[in-house]
């Protein structure tokens, strides 16, 4: 029997090639920047750093749990061990070359991170986890290649701005501001929380990455960059797939050539 | 399409002080809330009626914590093919006479048909029915329905002036007899409708004859949608009792209750499930095909099928995602955002024309091609490409539509259009329009929120589906469908897939002949033939609606 080796998403593109890339979890994300884990918990606002992590349950262990199957078979996290509460980081990704488009940030979370629930809407993607679990994937989330800080935005609520145009320094629309442009560092610099309760000190997130540097690295499908009517393979893959639900929803026996 | 001829770049023009192609602009300095006039006004009554109530009340400071609405620039909104612009607020249905009274007419609107009283009259009673009977019935009827007496001594009555907009008419689809039918009673087809569509709907009516009832509009804002029935049903009764000397509760007066209430009756919308509570002529019960019938465009634009789209698809916007789905369903202040991409700004009109030329010259025209997977994949594909290829080259236009859901409905609107009209097959145009969705979410990588593009995903599956929980000829689907009963910013476009399969092939209706022909009044408050011209009015304070109240309330 052949081995089974998956291929993550279709298309002949450069960018098709960056939605399998940051969707395959062989492949390590490059790492830009170093928030450290202080600034991390600031910046999500659930609990103040050296805080003890608040539990809604007692650790696994204690409890006690029935015979279960699935329970043998599924190691918890250590945030589900020890009980603790569900909290979230949430992103809003500007449609001007960013990184990862929603879709591409919640598949490839779910392929590289276990214990996550995540939504896509297209102005922002929620991650929920245990709460020391989710520290460890904001991490991966705000430092690597996949997070580029002026065009990416952690945003609890009011997350309005990935369809707005950029402001004079190439950031993307905040209501609240939560980040700004510092332009004596070139860093941008939050001031607020994801929530947006203003923090004690501003935390750095790094300079924004150049132009050509997004375009290079973005999941996003532009006609100013690379265009999807370029990508044939791309588009008669979900013709393909209309097709056939469309078939199978009709009449089951239709459908041939799968 | 040639860059100059871009049907929305006059509005982004009005819209934005930067060119339309420009990506970058200039946020928070435009003072908030005080940038938009309609803002100040809401400021200006909050701060004194919170005084006279003595309750907090509008107050924008409450906003963010401080921070107020307008960090951004509160863009204008034009409504499509007009020449008016407005602000967002103005479309809010609660801001606008023009959408309630809309909504209102509908309510308000059974239609009765009179040959099964008619024979009872004259089988089981032995008595004469002839058009001097029929237009003295009209008579006294119209004198009953908005709420006087017929037969009884020392009945109270309502006031003419608050139910002046209550009347019945009737129609035919035979000419004789409509020729001896009281010209104030009557809706004469051959009048209203170009010739080749009055042939139409007067063969598939026959020379049955009809009645369109329409209640006092204050009814339809007091009440609910079944009272309707009821209400013309018991001075349907009463009339007849009057017009024809029958003696009150004698057995076959039981007949014209049956039939005004069951057997004759025909309301705008259905009943609803449990689940949504709701009587019949409520929005969440009219199919797509009737909405689709109630606009009245295709009878004074029948050349520009694509218009005829248009139009029927702001009435569905309205109907469907502001009243439906933005209040009787989420609560709250409701889907306006959503609701208004469609018919506002020339986007919409840009698409769906854009694919009808598309449609015309490589299938010949409308309504010519048979449906087949190359051209649903064809024109699908091509007019979802320009869609979002649109947004892309305007960051103007990305930002008109700053909601993933606004540029879903849109830009799948113009696919699921452009396919009606090719192959004049609405099941065909819906077909595309999930096609669209697919094309959309993988190209920008990102769709509407989850209870939008939930059932987007999975509407390839139930587009040609006959099964049972999901079997229903597309004209006859609607909110009450169960994969669109969450379908917010949907249906509007689902109107207009239906409107221009029909439209595209000059039939006269979509779905119902008898409903068309019933709102081809001109005595109705809202103009049906020009619904997004209407809207427009209703924005700018233009609109007198039916239903005030002044006659019975200390003057101001």
């Amino acid at each position: 029997m052949a081995t089974y080796k998956p291929q993550y998403y279709p298309g002949s593109t450069k960018i098709a090639k960056n939605r399998k890339k940051y969707m395959d979890p062989s492949y390590k994300l490059k790492k830009l920047r170093t928030i450290s884990d202080d600034d991390l918990v600031k910046l999500m606002g659930h609990r103040v750093p050296g805080e003890a992590y608040k539990s809604v349950h007692p650790p696994l262990e204690e409890m006690g749990e029935p015979a279960c199957p699935i329970r043998e078979l599924v190691e918890p996290t250590p945030g589900a061990k020890a009980g603790d509460r569900i909290r979230y980081i949430q992103f809003t990704d500007s449609v001007y070359f960013t990184p990862l488009t929603p879709y591409m940030r919640a598949w490839m979370g779910h392929n590289r991170y276990r214990g996550v629930d995540i939504g896509v809407l297209s102005g922002r993607v929620p991650l929920e986890a245990r709460e020391r679990d989710l520290e460890k994937v904001a991490k991966d989330l705000v430092e690597t290649e996949i997070f580029d800080p002026a065009r990416c935005g952690i945003r609890g609520a009011t997350v309005h701005g990935h369809a707005l145009r950029l402001d004079e320094n190439g950031m993307m629309f905040d209501a609240l501001r939560r980040f700004v442009f510092d332009k004596k560092t070139g860093e941008v610099v939050y001031v607020k929380d994801q929530i947006g309760v203003p923090l004690d000190k501003p935390i750095s997130v790094g300079k924004p990455l150049k132009e050509e540097e997004l375009r290079e690295m973005t999941s996003e499908y532009r006609v100013d960059g690379v265009p999807f009517r370029e990508d044939k393979e791309m588009i008669e893959f979900i013709q393909r797939l209309h097709m056939l639900r469309t078939e199978a929803g009709f009449d089951p026996n239709k459908v041939k050539g799968i | 399409m040639a860059t100059e001829k871009k049907m929305f770049l006059e509005a982004l023009r009005k819209k934005f002080k930067e060119s339309p192609e420009e990506k970058y602009t200039q946020f928070y300095i435009y003072g908030g809330w005080k940038q938009s006039k309609r803002k100040q006004e809401f400021v200006e009554w909050g701060t004194k009626l919170a005084k006279e109530r003595g309750i907090p009340f509008y107050n924008p400071d409450m906003h963010l914590g401080g921070i107020p609405l307008g960090q951004r620039v509160l863009m204008p909104y034009r409504l499509s093919q007009t020449d008016i612009y407005c602000e967002g607020d103005d479309l809010h249905f609660i801001n606008n006479a023009a959408m309630q009274q809309m909504w209102h007419d509908i309510r308000r609107t059974v239609i009765v048909g009179l040959d099964a009283a008619h024979m009872v009259i004259q089988k089981r009673l032995g008595k004469e029915v002839t058009p001097e009977t029929v237009n003295h019935y009209l008579e006294v009827l119209n004198h009953a329905l908005p709420g006087a007496a017929v037969v009884q001594e020392h009945m109270v009555e309502t006031h003419p002036g608050l139910v002046a907009d209550s009347y019945v008419k009737v129609f035919t689809g035979d000419d004789e007899l409509a020729d001896e039918i009281d010209k104030r009673f009557l809706i004469n087809i051959n009048k209203e409708f170009p010739a080749d569509q009055a042939a139409q709907l007067k063969a598939a009516v026959g020379k049955k004859i009809y009645q369109v009832l329409r209640m006092p509009t204050i009814v339809a804002m007091t009440c609910d949608g079944g009272t309707m029935s009821r209400w013309s049903a018991m001075q349907i009764s009463m009339a007849m009792v009057n017009a024809y000397k029958l003696m009150a509760g004698e057995a076959a007066i039981g007949e014209f209750a049956f039939a005004a209430k069951h057997a004759e009756v025909i309301e705008m919308g259905t009943l609803m499930p449990w689940r949504r509570a709701r009587g019949p002529n409520e929005p969440g019960g009219v199919p797509l095909g009737y909405i689709a019938d109630m606009c009245q465009a295709s009878r004074v634009k029948p050349e520009d099928p694509t218009w005829v789209a248009l139009e029927a698809i702001s009435m569905g916007a309205v109907l469907y995602d502001q009243f439906w789905f933005g209040s009787y369903m989420s609560g709250g202040v409701g889907f306006t955002q959503y609701a208004t991409c469609t018919y506002t700004d020339n986007v919409l009109d840009d698409y769906c024309y854009y694919g009808a030329d598309y449609v015309k010259k490589k299938y010949g025209g409308f309504g010519k091609a048979k449906p087949s997977w190359d051209l649903i994949k064809d024109v699908a594909t091509e007019v979802t490409l320009y869609g979002l290829e649109q947004y892309e080259r305007y960051p103007a236009l990305m930002e008109t539509h700053f909601g993933g859901s606004q540029r879903a409905a849109v830009v799948a609107a113009g696919a699921g259009v452009a396919v009606s009209l090719a192959t004049g097959n609405c099941t065909a145009g819906i077909n595309g329009w999930y096609l669209s969705q697919l094309l959309h979410k993988e190209e920008m990588g990102r769709l509407g929120f989850y209870g939008y593009d939930q059932q987007d995903q999975c509407g390839s599956a139930n587009s040609f589906s006959y099964r049972s929980d999901e079997g229903l000829p597309f004209n006859l689907r609607g909110v009450n469908y169960p994969n669109y009963a969450l379908n917010v910013g949907h249906q509007s476009a689902y109107t207009g897939i239906v409107q221009a399969a029909h439209s595209g092939r000059s039939d006269a209706w979509t779905t119902n002949p008898l409903i068309k022909i019933a709102f081809a009044d001109k005595d109705l408050k809202f103009d049906f033939t020009h619904p997004r011209l209407c809207f427009g009015k209703g924005a700018l304070r233009e609109f007198m609606p039916a239903g005030e109240r002044s006659l019975i309330i200390p003057s101001r």
